[in-house]
Formats: structure tokens, sequence, C-alpha cells
């Protein structure tokens, strides 16, 4: 990232090929959109390209990378905040059918269930699962990309986990 | 807290009869760095499952996208760095002043200044590069080809002063090269030293070793030219010796009748 930062571009494509999956990953668990979430993992790296200069280099690369998808992706919220509702509705509606296909339900095996359940956790709650998940769990550097401290960030993993789990129970009963 | 009020709630969370407030503690310890999320065995197991679930990865289209981002931005870096950058005259016109200001200062410094040791560094520069040149010249004298030595005959002529290594080496040409042209340069560049007595008392023990008719003409025309009557006796010798040429020998005595 530092020859990127001091001007030759072609390293930017060892980092893509590094970070296109786990990017991808966080983005389709927050937007379950395939192409979306192409496009945003696209965005993000124009922004490492357009924020190069910012890279002091001391932190870690992937935190850095996080903290710019997360931006990517609140503003991509905050454009289709007009279409909120909209968008609220036709969840709804595929939620709903979703519950109420008891056929797919059965089929679900425990993987499917636990992607059900994610699916329905508050976006905050999902991200920070997420951030956890592809920042290995370093929870430092989840508390530089969320702007918190380390024990804070322990404490919303633990409630996004009991919601989890909670949601998860509720599913399983109705299966 | 103590130790085993931590285990106990810990404990508790892991087999589901934590309470509401209980709950808020161990929150509370979570936050304090006194219990680690994998000491609740429940939550760690599902956040492992969450570490598992696998969300695919991406189609080519990302690829491709990138990648001509990427060609962008390399083409836009190469002529950033490859293009001249625009003259702004207004800017320049001061500096300019101040680069000229600056250069006749100089020069007119470095006229009243001028180092009294630059002389000799530019003698000592003349007479390093004519070393040069000798060295040059004596090697090529060695070269098999007529050329090379009729080049080397020629680079001495340009030489203003040459030392006697140099003029040692013409004379041994003139005496002994098996081309009659390279022996003619030699005694052509030889006429300029024939002041020194050394070089003339050469030329004219040549004139009687020469077997060429166009060197001995050379020779007695440049005996005359100098009004050498030292080498009567050696024009003599070529008189004598039946191999000379007829043409030549009425030339000789022509020589020697001036020089007499």
């Amino acid at each position: 990232m530092l020859k990127v930062r001091d001007g030759a571009p072609d390293p930017l494509g060892l980092l893509f090929e590094r970070y296109k999956k786990p990017l991808y990953g966080f983005f389709y668990g927050l937007t379950r959109e395939k192409d979306l979430s192409e496009d945003l993992v696209q965005n993000t790296f124009l922004r490492i390209l357009k924020y190069k200069h910012l890279f002091r280099g001391e932190g870690d690369f992937r935190a850095w990378m996080f903290h710019i998808a997360r931006n990517v992706n609140n503003d991509h919220y905050r454009k289709k905040r007009i279409n909120a509702k909209e968008e609220l509705e036709d969840w709804q509606d595929k939620l709903g059918h979703q519950e109420n296909s008891s056929t797919e339900m059965q089929r679900a095996d425990e993987h499917q269930l636990l992607s059900m359940a994610m699916e329905r956790l508050p976006l905050d709650k999902r991200e920070v699962l997420l951030l956890s998940k592809y920042q290995e769990k370093k929870y430092q550097e989840i508390g530089e990309i969320l702007g918190c401290s380390e024990g804070a960030v322990k404490v919303k993993v633990f409630r996004a986990l009991q919601e989890l789990k909670e949601v998860y129970r509720q599913l399983e009963k109705r299966m | 807290m103590e130790k085993n009020l931590i285990a106990e709630l810990i404990s508790k969370f892991n087999g589901g009869v934590a309470n509401p407030k209980e709950i808020q503690a161990i929150e509370q310890l979570i936050e304090s760095g006194s219990i680690e999320l994998d000491q609740l065995i429940v939550l760690e197991n599902l956040d492992q499952q969450v570490s598992k679930l696998d969300a695919g990865s991406p189609s080519r289209r990302l690829d491709d996208q990138f990648y001509k981002l990427l060609a962008v931005e390399r083409n836009h870096h190469i002529s950033k760095t490859t293009s001249i950058p625009k003259i702004e005259w207004g800017n320049l016109f001061p500096r300019f002043a101040l680069a000229t200001s600056f250069l006749l200062v100089g020069l007119v410094g470095g006229f009243f200044l001028k180092s009294p040791t630059e002389d000799t560094s530019v003698k000592l520069l003349t007479q390093q590069v004519g070393e040069l040149k000798e060295m040059m010249m004596l090697s090529m004298l060695e070269k098999e080809s007529a050329t090379e030595r009729l080049k080397a005959v020629s680079l001495s002529s340009d030489m203003n002063q040459v030392s006697q290594k140099v003029t040692s080496a013409l004379i041994k040409t003139l005496n002994s090269d098996e081309n009659v042209n390279v022996r003619l340069a030699a005694l052509d560049v030889l006429m300029n030293y024939a002041k020194d007595s050394d070089v003339r008392a050469e030329l004219i023990k040549s004139i009687s070793i020469q077997d060429s008719p166009l060197v001995q003409i050379a020779l007695a025309e440049l005996m005359v030219a100098l009004q050498e009557k030292k080498s009567v006796s050696e024009l003599k010798k070529l008189l004598r010796n039946e191999k000379t040429a007829k043409e030549v020998k009425g030339k000789i005595e022509k020589s020697i009748d001036v020089l007499i």
C-alpha cells in the first residue's frame, strides 16, 4: 500500500486480489445483493486510490480498508434513503414469503438458518459481527474502524451474538 | 469482583440461566477485560459458525471493472510523470533576470580573480593530451595495416612538439617500412624537424638505405632544400649503386651539382 501511496498504481492489483473476497463477503453480508456488493467493492478501491495519501503506513491496511468500506456502505444507504420505505416494504414482503414457505425452511440446513438469522439482525449488529469475522477478531482495530474502545467493541459483539442466538432459536422453532 | 463470582456468572451464562441483571454484569466485565468472549462457550460456538459462513466469491465482472480502473490510473500516472510542465513566462522572467545577473557577476569576478595556477593547469592538460597522442601514434605505427601506419604518421604531423621517441619512430619507419607511401609520409613529417641536427644526420644516413626511387628523389630534393653538403657522400653512394634507377641517378647528379 505504501508503494500505491507513493504513486505506483500496479501494487493495488495485489491488494485487490488479496482482499476482494473478504470485502465482497462483508458487503454481501450487509446487503445480500451480489451485484451491489461487487459495485461497493469497486467503490472501496476507488476511494483507496483517491485517499491513498491519507494512509500513513503506521496501522494495519486491512483495518484502514474496512474503515473505507464502512463509509462506502453508509454513503450507499444514505443515497438510497429516499427509497428506504419502499425497500423496507419489499424486504418485509420477501421475509414474509420466506417465513411462510415451510418447504424452504425445511430444506434449510444449519448454515442457511444462521445466514437467515444474520439477515434479520439490525444493520449495526450485523456489521460488527462481519467486521469481527473479516478482521479476524482484532477488536482493537475494529475499535479504530468504529471509533470506540476495544472493550466497547467486545460488548457490541456480545450483544450482537446474543441477539443472533435469539433469532436463530426462533427460526429453529418454526422449522 | 472476585474470581469465583466471575466464574459463577460465566457458568450461569453458559448454562443459559443468567438473568438480565447478571447479563448486564457480564457486559461490564467484558468491557473491563475481566471476561473474554471465548469464555462464553455458547456465543463462541455461534461466532465460529458465523466465521464459517461463506458469502461466495465475486464474479469476473468485478475483476473486469477493477482492472479497467487500474489501467486508467496507470495511464494517468504515466502521463503525469512524463508530461512537460507548462511554462509560465510571467513567473520565469524574474528567474531569468536573476540568473543573468548572477552569470554576469560570475564572469566579471572570474576575469579579475583569474587564478595564476590556471595557465599551469591548462599547460599540464595540453601536455597530457600530447603524451596521449604520442602513445597512440607509436602504438599505431606497429600495426600491420599500412593505412593505420599512414594514419599514425599523419597524427604526428598534427603535434606541435614531439619527443625524441616520436622522431626515432618516424626515422625507423622511413628506413624500414615496407610500404613506400608510409615511408614518404614519414619523410614528409620529418622535414618539419630537419632543423634538429640529430634528425638531419639520420636523414642523411637514410639516403643510401633507400631502394625506392620516389623516396630517393624526395630525399635528394630535401637535401638541396636544406643545403646539406654533408649529404653529398651518401648521394654519391647511390650513384655508384647499380640498382639505382637511371632517372634517379640523373636527379641526384643535378642535386649534387647544386650542393657543391
